[in-house]
């Protein structure tokens, strides 16, 4: 049997510094997996942009971003794309919190009460931006509204994104719905609304109308708002006291989607790719969508048209959100980079011609008015959106891709599918929010 | 065949050299020597020392605290609050569902991939031609990501478009809304998670059925025993510890479950299926409440203490 050397080892100098170094790395290592270190740390001049536009959206972005960085050769914007939802939110408020995060970022304009009273962001300087020509008259009213909290700007908005309808000319025509104008115009009450989709229905031989909704928290909360607020109720979420809604008219809404849903003008287990490839192949005549699906459908090759949600309930209003520019709380804010990101979002804005060929009504006024955007099929059609739109119900928990949106389908999903009874899963929802209200406020 | 010497213990605090006769150990307390003449062992230990302080016990003493605080994602309210997280939490019954929802999915999870793993393995064990083809089907799933895995079968449990309702459409059955009916749902992420995962136990059955001596099966067979009681006699004892080895992971595994349920519900229909790790995601993360979030962690990890120590006291009581 070997016998094991038992004296105790000798290190040499060399060995004790090769195993300091070793060790060193490894620690040098650790710090570079933990993200901590040189990393975050933007290089001279870029300019650190996070956003959550992918796809279609991600490309027009991306290019805007090039023709602003070739304009402004003092910058080089870096952007860094993260996906929707939670993923982006959770990263953005904790890059926040740490005070490293990107020198700009987009956010859904709705998402922003629940992120600058924590001290997340920094407000905009006004009079900065109006030095590189972008004024508050250059908005239309309800998206300057959004914008501000407590009486300052902490967003300002590229875009707003409503929810529409696009319908297919040539269905609409077969089925003589379309009016002397070639669009789909006079529907003016849900019995209306209801006829021409199975008119439409008659024609494709499958459904009328194709609206996803399965699984899917914000496509049902869309519809529903837009019905909601075309009642002309509201919906008040104050921290410390219950929900302030129009219980009638909510049912009243969801009972009437549920109508929709009958399987035969739109089908019962719809999901958002279902909803998509049936309009995109022509087996229906029309699409409750975001605007964003408009690229989509037109590579698709449907004869198209579009228009805002006809004002079924008295009063013209559309759910939107805006992709919005903020400025992210840093500890330490190095002047030059922020007047960096002024002249940056400036010339995004101005340039957001671009932006919307992506479907997305730009915020900045300038380009809507301008006959390029006139010229634009179908989006000249639903611009006039921006005037009647509503963004979600302000609180801390709501807006694009919340958890207020996933409470909404936990309790309605079972109502759009006949399981239970409008007032029942309204009521749940309804709970549900008053409970989050009962709690502290986290920011 | 010789056995083997049992290594040699060595006497911890001796060190050949120092301790020698005539060379006396200088008189010194105990730790200190022992400090300084296992300062090498230390330092070879140093890079994985730092590593579980670092990533383990502070991050578990600081959870600990956080659960005390009502310490939120922006960094506001980082007050202690003593226990009253934990108070809301047990008093929380969207956090005794997701807890419910999470102690489900194991039991109907762990079941079939400790019984599915165990047939799929003495299928392959009997002797099938092509061997290794099996092997490869029936382990490959497990190499998938699990987006690539909740991708895929969402796209097959798709109401209108999916492969599963075309099947049963063609059978004359009625389709099922597989991942949105609350009675279904669950059971639809089972199927899925048993096709992606059953693997792993295969191989692990697999690797002990083929330890089985063949004697014994000789020996069976010679008095006349037939296969099934073959199976039951001879393979199931000896698969034993490899059972219970497969339980203990499969159901650490199984309580853990987030993502393909994120993926594939996002915790729907209704909360049905939400895991109790996403409901620690969404308190923490989403809600912004790391305080509470931390707390319901705690709660959890006390829940999967008791069942390891459980476990470990049912099988210690078997094999004692």
């Amino acid at each position: 049997m070997k016998q094991v050397d038992s004296r105790p080892m000798q290190l040499s100098r060399r060995q004790l510094l090769l195993g300091g170094g070793v060790l060193a790395g490894s620690l040098a290592l650790g710090a570079s997996v933990t993200g901590c270190g040189g990393a975050a740390q933007a290089a001279g001049n870029d300019l650190r942009f996070w956003h959550l536009l992918s796809g279609g959206d991600g490309i027009k972005m991306q290019s805007m971003i090039d023709r602003a960085n070739a304009a402004h050769p003092e910058f080089t914007v870096k952007p860094t794309v993260l996906a929707w939802g939670p993923p982006y939110y959770t990263k953005l408020a904790m890059a926040s919190a740490g005070g490293r995060p990107p020198e700009v970022a987009i956010m859904h304009a709705a998402r922003v009460p629940g992120y600058a009273p924590g001290g997340l962001l920094d407000a905009w300087d006004l009079g900065l931006l109006a030095e590189y020509g972008v004024r508050p008259e250059d908005f239309t009213a309800r998206i300057w509204q959004k914008s501000q909290l407590d009486g300052k700007v902490f967003s300002i908005a590229l875009d707003s994104h409503p929810f529409i309808l696009l319908y297919n000319t040539e269905v609409a025509g077969k089925a003589g719905v379309l009016g002397a104008n070639g669009q789909l115009t006079g529907i003016s009450s849900p019995s209306q609304f209801l006829e021409v989709a199975r008119e439409l229905q008659r024609v494709t031989g499958k459904h009328g109308l194709s609206y996803g909704f399965l699984g899917d928290g914000a496509q049902m909360w869309r519809m529903f708002y837009t019905f909601y607020k075309q009642h002309g109720a509201d919906m008040v979420l104050e921290p410390g006291k219950p929900a302030q809604v129009d219980r009638d008219v909510a049912i009243d809404c969801l009972e009437f989607i549920k109508s929709m849903l009958d399987d035969t003008i739109a089908t019962k287990s719809g999901d958002g790719g279902t909803a998509i490839a049936e309009f995109a192949g022509q087996g229906s005549g029309m699409l409750f969508t975001g605007v964003w699906e408009l690229p989509t459908m037109k590579a698709a090759g449907v004869p198209l048209d579009a228009t805002t949600i006809p004002t079924l309930f008295g009063t013209p209003a559309a759910f939107a959100d805006s992709h919005a520019f903020v400025l992210p709380h840093q500890a330490k804010t190095d002047e030059t980079k922020r007047r960096d990101v002024y002249k940056f979002v400036a010339s995004m804005l101005q340039g957001s011609l671009e932006w919307a060929e992506a479907g997305h009504i730009p915020a900045y006024q300038p380009v809507v008015r301008s006959k390029e955007y006139a010229a634009l099929f179908p989006q000249a059609h639903y611009a006039h959106a921006a005037d009647i739109i509503n963004y979600d119900p302000q609180a801390w928990f709501t807006g694009s891709g919340s958890d207020f949106q996933k409470y909404f389908a936990e309790n309605v999903q079972n109502v759009f599918l006949g399981r239970i009874k409008s007032a029942e899963g309204w009521d749940a929802f309804i709970a549900r929010i008053d409970a989050l209200l009962a709690k502290p406020n986290p920011v | 065949m010789p056995r083997l010497a049992a290594p040699q213990r060595r006497q911890p605090r001796t060190v050949p050299g120092i301790s020698a006769p005539g060379n006396p150990v200088p008189h010194r307390s105990a730790p200190r020597r022992r400090l300084r003449e296992n300062w090498q062992g230390w330092a070879f230990m140093a890079p994985f020392l730092a590593f579980f302080l670092m990533f383990l016990v502070w991050p578990m003493m600081s959870g600990a605290y956080m659960s005390l605080t009502g310490k939120s994602l922006t960094g506001a309210n980082d007050t202690f609050i003593g226990l009253a997280n934990y108070g809301e939490a047990f008093a929380d019954p969207d956090m005794w569902r997701s807890l419910g929802n999470t102690l489900y999915f194991t039991l109907i999870s762990t079941v079939p991939l400790v019984v599915v793993a165990l047939a799929l393995a003495a299928l392959v064990n009997m002797g099938l031609p092509a061997q290794w083809l099996w092997r490869l089907s029936f382990f490959s799933p497990f190499l998938l990501a699990s987006t690539v895995v909740s991708l895929f079968f969402a796209w097959m449990y798709n109401p209108e478009l999916g492969l599963f309702n075309d099947i049963l459409m063609k059978l004359g059955l009625p389709p099922v809304a597989w991942l949105n009916d609350p009675s279904v749902a669950m059971w639809a992420i089972v199927i899925a998670t048993v096709w992606w995962t059953v693997g792993f136990n295969f191989l692990l059955y697999l690797a002990a059925l083929q330890n089985i001596p063949q004697q014994h099966y000789e020996a069976a067979s010679l008095d006349g025993a037939g296969g099934w009681r073959q199976f039951f006699s001879i393979t199931l004892p000896q698969l034993g510890p490899t059972t219970v080895m497969i339980v203990i992971l499969q159901v650490l595994a199984s309580l853990k479950v987030f993502d393909q349920i994120y993926q594939m519900t996002g915790g729907g229909p209704g909360g049905t299926t939400r895991p109790v790790v996403q409901y620690i995601f969404e308190a923490g993360f989403t809600g912004y409440r790391l305080g509470y979030s931390a707390a319901i962690s705690y709660i959890f990890f006390g829940l999967i203490l008791l069942i390891s120590l459980a476990q470990l006291f049912i099988t210690r009581k078997r094999s004692a």
